[in-house]
């Protein structure tokens, strides 16, 4: 029944994430009638698939009351949504929570022996996380397209009469060019706005040529202008901008962060200051953009990458009043930033940090999604897997400082925290979004560790492949793909390729994200990440360099795909040759991605620099924890085959959920037998050629001598794996092949309905052969 | 002795004030020199002297003496920062030195140490924090958490010491933050046990699959 509901609830789910994704921007009213109405809908649709596929009345029945009741729920809870959300997200619920269960209820019973159990546990629980990650992106995109009613979206502040106070505008810079940060002076210049000052504040910049400039720049500009350089400063960007807090006009009473490259709109101040005129508000932020976004794929695709934050994260954690303070482009209250403390030195990633101590104090955050500056992207791909190595680093130190503070508890143990549930969950997904590549690449390495082992059939595994964790997961993975190339479209206006661009270009740099997790938990000081040296002048050569670990991890993955396709070809090969292509282009992305970049680098010229802060850490160091992870766990793994295995199927099996095969769920074997997925679950079924004639009494049986041995369909070694049987078995034999040199037995399948052919040298036969009758 | 040299400096002081307002900076300058001479630690004199003192630079020095011996005075604080920032205008380099609670000593261009304000509260700063009392028994959870993801068996044993340890520090917490923190590490401690004995369960069984 559980895999029954399972499916059910998977197609329930397909249904109204498709319908979310051809109407679920369309659809601009919110009703409880047109909700209830959809969402009956969509479990008719369902059930009518169920209904001549695998279904069984009462069953159906039943499940759809409760994913009625459920649906109701969220109807209630979500009635800012349109009626497409609220049903997507139920139904994925649903779904993902069923999916939880079978997957427990599979690794708990399937009969393993204990290093099996204990990685299958592993995987379960990671399996676990995974979805839990995976469900809070479906919520923030259903949040940001089917919301109909926003609380807190503000997209023009009304200036107030009489409040004009003086910001400060602090504008860090680290070796900057010095052209670059004059045009970032000359828009300041240019604001409008009466009351305000700008401090430049050039940190360890080794050359006076470099700074020295800046301070004659600001000096043209007026009294307003004042140029800082502190020389052997600790704390980086943080320690620099704290010590310039010091250096503001005593008037000031709002500060504002830009960053050396941007060129600010004159309208920036007049537009946003009003906010403050509200005391409870402590930081403004507006999205950040970029002048050098067009004309190549790179460009373009990293540009829609940074967007998606802003068109879609933001917006989302604004209406919980828990967005982040993103450095550039925002505004921060002085008296508040005096009571947290400053910036905090030892996060790589302060501003985002010093947001999280500000909402934890009670006070309010705006978000205005309208962007009033313009700044420079990375130069090139390496400077983006370095720039969102950093991002990643830092937002691990959040996570490793303030977890305590996003815990369900954590009112109880520190009255002083007034974060909301929303906030704390915003910021620990937050932070622990960054993992999701840590667990992508333990997938792709668990996926060639399958398709290795099918390679060598050699009889380890984790837990049983059945049917159902093959398909869907499969879905699972196709309707995350839809939703994410959905939202982009939805939210940036691209079209579809360039959607599908962005979203290699996320996962091009999972591998840097990936590390930085790794440094992250392990690191306490702020480290930047330094690529493989370049060991030649040519930049294409360079450029796959640099990308070298995420070429490797690529073409293993699809190299591991292909060959277990081509070994042994069936469904089930097929489904892992394609999931391994699949994770294997996220990782080929990198080093495509760094060539594409090669155009951008030629159009622009000159380098613009990634600010480097903290210790470096070396990828090549860092891989190789990477790789020594991976040969300890291929080392542990590769113990399993030295521990027996269960010699016949334990009591404890008869938990596990049965399985449907793909057949049945599509409807073409609608009365097939239902097998034990523990014994290895049914392509074939028990479908094997049919003897003529079977004795009426057994005289023969044979006992399986191997770790495990595949009883298949047909009597050949790709004739269609019905079941597994594990050594000590005994099992009665119906009939046999005619070769005697290559025996094959037709044997019953043991505790069930059904035959299968045994390959006899995996078996001891005792009895007579001249009894046993030949099956043809 | 203390008594007279407060007595002496208050007289020099006040002898300061005179020449200040007959406009005799130089021995206004000279009775401060005196009592800074006098009582070093006095920030009064310190402050005195900075409003005499014949140069930017020794202005500026006298300022963040006194600002180093008061940090609470607001009038120091006021034209301290006035001091540096004039100095910055003239030249924008400043190198650190060290830093307290209260200021940052920076060395000038014109290699002047001076001590400027931070105006901030201060928090431990995170490397530096210390373990809480709760820290043991949050060794033990998360042993505990991780034993879980590992077969279960591990925190069978762990969480029962993390719900010890709880339990035990309970007692010397001084805070009721950190007894509520204990509580839960407890609460979760028993959770994790719970969980765990099942899922050991199902590991031990896999030893006797008959």
């Amino acid at each position: 029944m559980l895999v029954r509901a399972l499916y059910l609830s998977a197609l329930w789910s397909a249904i109204s994430l498709f319908a979310t994704l051809i109407m679920g921007s369309r659809l601009r009213r919110s009703d409880s009638a047109l909700s209830l109405l959809w969402l009956t809908g969509v479990i008719l649709a369902g059930n009518l698939v169920a209904i001549f596929t695998f279904g069984r009345l009462l069953e159906i029945f039943g499940l759809s009351l409760l994913a009625f009741i459920f649906g109701l729920y969220w109807i209630v809870r979500l009635r800012d949504w349109n009626a497409p959300g609220q049903v997507t997200w139920a139904m994925t619920l649903i779904t993902t929570g069923l999916f939880v269960i079978y997957t427990f209820l599979l690794t708990a019973f399937s009969p393993l022996n204990p290093l099996s159990f204990v990685f299958a546990l592993m995987f379960f629980f990671l399996e676990a996380i995974t979805l839990m990650l995976a469900l809070s992106h479906m919520h923030e995109s259903l949040d940001v397209v089917c919301r109909l009613q926003w609380h807190r979206l503000v997209e023009k502040l009304e200036p107030v009469p009489g409040y004009i106070p003086m910001v400060s505008l602090q504008v860090p810079a680290y070796n900057e060019p010095v052209e670059v940060v004059e045009k970032t002076l000359n828009s300041l210049a240019g604001l409008n706005y009466p009351n305000y000052e700008v401090l430049v504040v050039d940190n360890n910049t080794p050359l006076q040529a470099t700074w020295r400039p800046l301070e004659e720049i600001c000096r043209k500009l007026g009294p307003n202008f004042h140029c800082l350089h502190l020389d052997q400063w600790p704390g980086y960007k943080s320690g620099a901008l704290n010590f310039a807090v010091t250096q503001t006009d005593p008037r000031a009473e709002i500060i504002g962060i830009i960053d050396a490259d941007y060129e600010v709109d004159p309208d920036f101040l007049r537009e946003l200051v009003p906010a403050f005129a509200n005391p409870q508000i402590a930081f403004v932020q507006t999205p950040q953009d970029y002048s050098d976004s067009t004309g190549d794929t790179f460009s373009e695709s990293t540009y829609r990458g940074y967007k998606y934050f802003f068109e879609v994260s933001m917006p989302s954690r604004n209406e919980r009043n828990a967005i982040i303070f993103a450095g550039t482009m925002g505004l921060i209250r002085k008296s508040v930033l005096e009571e947290i403390g400053g910036w905090d030195e030892w996060c790589i990633t302060e501003d985002a940090e010093a947001s999280l101590r500000i909402l934890k104090k009670g006070y309010q955050s705006l978000y205005i999604n309208r962007a009033f500056g313009r700044g420079l992207m990375p130069f090139n791909f390496e400077g983006l897997k370095k720039q969102r190595f950093r991002w990643c680093f830092g937002g691990i130190q959040i996570l490793k400082k303030h977890w305590e503070a996003l815990m369900p508890w954590a009112h109880w143990v520190d009255p002083e925290n007034k974060l909301t549930l929303a906030q704390r969950y915003y910021y620990l997904v937050g932070g622990l979004g960054w993992f999701s590549d840590v667990f992508n690449l333990l997938f792709a390495f668990f996926l060639v560790l399958g398709a290795v082992f099918n390679l060598f059939s050699s009889p380890i595994k984790v837990r049983p492949l059945t049917d159902t964790v093959l398909i869907i997961p499969a879905v699972f993975l196709f309707l995350h793909i839809l939703r994410f190339i959905w939202v982009l479209r939805n939210r940036l206006k691209v079209s579809v390729k360039m959607a599908v661009a962005t979203m290699y270009n996320f996962f091009s740099l999972g591998w840097a994200v990936t590390l930085a997790c790794i440094q992250g938990l392990v690191q306490r000081e702020g480290v930047f990440l330094r690529t493989p040296k370049a060991t030649t002048s040519s930049k294409a050569w360079r450029a796959v360099q640099v990308t070298q670990w995420e070429t490797a991890i690529g073409v293993m993955c699809i190299l591991a795909g292909l060959l277990a396709f081509g070994s042994d070809r069936n469904w089930r090969t097929f489904s892992l040759c394609i999931l391994l292509i699949w994770q294997g282009s996220l990782y080929i992305a990198a080093p495509l991605y760094s060539l594409l970049s090669l155009k951008r680098e030629a159009a622009l010229g000159v380098p613009v620099r990634v600010s480097e802060r903290g210790k470096p850490v070396m990828e090549q160091l860092a891989a190789r924890w990477v790789v020594a992870f991976s040969m300890v766990l291929i080392g542990t793994f590769g113990l399993i085959r030295f521990l027996p295995s269960p010699a016949a199927l334990p009591d404890y099996a008869r938990f596990l959920p049965f399985d449907l095969s793909p057949g049945q769920t599509v409807g073409r074997e609608p009365n097939a037998t239902r097998t034990s997925p523990a014994i290895g679950t049914t392509l074939a079924t028990a479908t094997a050629t049919l003897p003529s004639t079977l004795p009426s009494t057994v005289t023969a049986k044979a006992t399986v001598t191997v770790e495990s041995a595949n009883c298949r369909a047909k009597p050949r070694t790709n004739g269609g794996r019905v079941t597994i049987l594990y050594k000590g078995q005994e099992v009665d034999i119906l009939g046999r092949n005619d070769d005697l040199k290559n025996p094959w037995w037709y044997i019953k399948i043991p505790d069930q309905d059904g035959n299968c052919w045994l390959w006899g040298m995996t078996a001891k036969m005792t009895g007579s052969v001249e009894e046993i009758p030949v099956v043809r | 002795m203390q008594k007279n040299l407060q007595t002496e400096v208050s007289q020099l002081l006040e002898e300061a004030g005179q020449f200040a307002r007959q406009g005799k900076r130089e021995k206004a300058y000279q009775s401060c020199l005196k009592a800074t001479t006098v009582a070093p630690d006095e920030s009064l004199a310190w402050y005195a002297r900075s409003r005499n003192a014949p140069s930017r630079e020794e202005q500026l020095m006298c300022l963040s003496r006194a600002y180093s011996l008061d940090p609470n005075d607001p009038e120091t604080k006021k034209e301290l920062h006035s001091a540096v920032h004039t100095l910055l205008k003239q030249e924008p380099f400043l190198a650190y030195v060290y830093e307290t609670e209260q200021f940052y000593q920076v060395r000038s261009g014109r290699d002047l140490l001076v001590n400027i304000p931070k105006n901030r509260t201060f928090e431990t700063p995170y490397l530096k924090k210390r373990p809480g009392l709760a820290q043991p028994a949050f060794r033990w959870l998360t042993f505990a958490v991780l034993a879980l993801f590992l077969g279960g068996v591990g925190a069978v044993l762990f969480a029962p010491v993390a719900a010890f340890q709880a339990l035990r520090l309970q007692a010397s917490a001084p805070t009721d933050e950190e007894r509520m923190r204990l509580l839960i590490v407890f609460i979760l401690s028993v959770i994790i046990w719970l969980a765990a004995i099942p899922i050991s369960w199902l590991l031990l069984i896999r030893f006797y699959p008959s």
